[in-house]
């Protein structure tokens, strides 16, 4: 009897869970007029594939571009974020004492308490300083810091046997052998697991994207359905179409990375 | 220090050979330490443009007259700006529900995650796990713009599932978004969805390390399952409950995506967050104001959050 409860409650938790995606999936393949007649249906009567046609070009942007947008810059910023907190993380757990490092670890925590949707809009006067607005390097390199990744580095580099390093030292060897060919190889499994992390995070990215661009042309996936969700005159189908598009390749990343 | 002393150690300079051979020690120990200082400079020097800088220009913008702000010289008005704010009735009311909703929504999003964690852990759970661990979590990694697209969708009175939904069984309309009494429950729900996991996820971790001997000593001493889940299981998660505290404090306290997507602060004012409201003097180029009020909720934030933390400390004897 509790063992029926049990399952219940989890199952109607696993409905809430899923069954927007369900609905989202169905509602790219139905024309508006048949999800007006009725919503609830849980298969398409056939596929109707017009959402998807409707949204191969928006205004200047095709969606080709807008997914290669998103491909190369959540791609760019992941490799850099890993590379640059790896190292930076691993310099600050070998020597927490040094002053500016201990400084700049605090400085760190607070542009991570700082709110992050307002840390964008000083950010755009910082890129549009450097004269970065508008190009894809401002966002790239914003997105290559992130809390995260600090934290999953640095606790493994803490965990991470002094006996090592020390064996290491003895037999002559210098700090960056010690990085790239002892500590580094160790650390490969937690690598992998911080850039898929760092990649989910950086696909679904939105509002840097949007505030450091000055046109469609560095847009990605998730700004150009903001858009379309946004405008007059409601293309439901092209709308869920491109909600699936978003949702579907970090779906699968995260699906397969799971099984690993 | 500590690369100092090994070097040495590892190799001892040869003793009455003069002043040289230390000196060539004392280099090859500094050039040991400079290394550091360049693998750390990347990271450093991204922190400092895109962290600190902004930062600091944030609350310098915030003394400066808006039409000056991009200027190569600003003008500074003292807390000219933060004045303007305080004598906006609308600040208030903004700050009011941005208050009334991070407190709804942690409480919400914590209870919900505890007890789905607690279910996930149940012995009773055997077969199937890991898939409901699946559907918890895959809404944590959707693209949280993708998924308020669908759920405003979803509430819509015409198209929406759940509208269609509640009249099938007899269930009386929810407003969704489109009613002011509705719409702030309708995103807190919405938000659930994509973040419930992340929290469930963390309290998950502390859950498996905790000690099972404690509850089946309960079980044994004939406790209630409310006594055992108030004085044996709760305590054991302090450590994720403060965890959790502050990371969603943090998170609702800044709620902004939801908005954007599902109700662009309406209706009528109803889900008018702070950095919603901030956001839109933003857009009107009146950069003073925004980031006043973009400071006066980091202040709040911040104070939140080290008040959870420093409560948290002082419980931990």
């Amino acid at each position: 009897m509790k063992r029926v409860l049990t399952y219940t409650v989890a199952a109607a938790a696993s409905i809430f869970f899923l069954y927007p995606y369900l609905w989202m999936f169905v509602s790219s393949f139905r024309t508006t007029a048949a999800v007006l007649r009725d919503p609830l249906r849980c298969w398409p009567e056939r596929f109707d594939m017009s959402g998807l046609a409707s949204i191969l070009q928006m205004g200047d942007l095709s969606l080709l571009r807008a997914m290669v947008n998103s491909l190369a810059i959540a791609g760019i910023s992941t490799m850099l974020a890993v590379l640059a907190t790896a190292l930076g993380a691993y310099a600050l757990t070998r020597r927490p004492r040094a002053l500016a490092f201990r400084l700049l670890r605090y400085g760190f925590l607070m542009t991570m308490m700082y709110p992050y949707m307002l840390l964008v809009i000083p950010v755009y006067i910082v890129v549009y300083k450097l004269g970065l607005l508008g190009g894809y390097s401002g966002i790239v390199l914003f997105l290559a810091v992130g809390p995260i990744q600090f934290f999953l580095f640095e606790q493994l580099f803490r965990a991470l046997p002094s006996e090592v390093i020390e064996a290491a030292t003895i037999d002559g060897a210098g700090e960056a052998a010690i990085l790239f060919r002892v500590v580094l190889p160790m650390a490969r499994p937690v690598m992998a697991t911080v850039t898929i992390i760092t990649f989910l995070l950086n696909w679904a990215q939105w509002f840097p994207v949007l505030v450091i661009s000055t046109d469609s042309d560095t847009w990605t996936l998730p700004v150009a359905l903001l858009n379309v969700n946004g405008e007059l005159g409601t293309n439901f189908q092209g709308i869920m179409a491109l909600a699936l598009v978003t949702t579907i390749p970090v779906a699968l990343l995260f699906l397969v990375a799971q099984r690993k | 220090m500590q690369a100092v002393a090994s070097a040495t150690l590892a190799s001892p300079p040869p003793l009455g050979e003069g002043g040289w051979g230390e000196g060539s020690q004392l280099l090859r120990a500094w050039r040991r330490e400079t290394v550091f200082y360049l693998f750390a400079t990347p990271f450093a020097a991204l922190t400092i443009v895109f962290g600190l800088w902004p930062i600091v220009l944030s609350v310098m913008t915030s003394f400066t007259a808006s039409a000056t702000a991009l200027k190569p010289v600003p003008i500074y008005v003292g807390f000219a700006n933060y004045a303007a704010i305080l004598r906006d009735p609308l600040f208030f009311s903004s700050l009011r529900l941005t208050l009334v909703y991070a407190a709804l929504a942690v409480v919400a999003n914590l209870g919900v995650a505890l007890a789905y964690a607690l279910l996930l852990d149940s012995p009773l759970l055997a077969r199937g796990r890991s898939f409901f661990k699946l559907a918890m979590f895959l809404p944590v990694v959707t693209p949280d713009v993708a998924g308020y697209v669908v759920w405003r969708w979803l509430y819509d009175q015409s198209f929406g599932a759940l509208t269609a939904f509640l009249h099938l069984v007899g269930m009386p309309a929810f407003g969704g978004v489109a009613s002011p009494a509705t719409a702030m429950l309708a995103v807190l729900i919405a938000e659930l969805w994509l973040h419930a996991g992340f929290y469930a996820v963390i309290f998950l971790a502390n859950l498996a390390v905790c000690e099972r001997a404690l509850e089946e000593a309960a079980d044994i001493d004939g406790a209630r399952p409310w006594q055992k889940l108030f004085y044996v299981v709760l305590p054991e998660l302090r450590p994720a409950i403060v965890i959790n505290l502050v990371y969603a404090l943090i998170q609702f306290l800044k709620t902004f995506t939801v908005v954007v997507v599902m109700t662009k602060g309406g209706p009528s004012g109803a889900t008018n967050f702070l950095s919603y409201y901030a956001y839109q003097f933003f857009d009107q180029a009146r950069y003073g104001e925004a980031t006043a009020m973009a400071t006066v909720l980091f202040a709040i934030v911040l104070l939140a959050a080290t008040g959870v933390c420093a409560l948290g400390e002082r419980g931990r004897v």
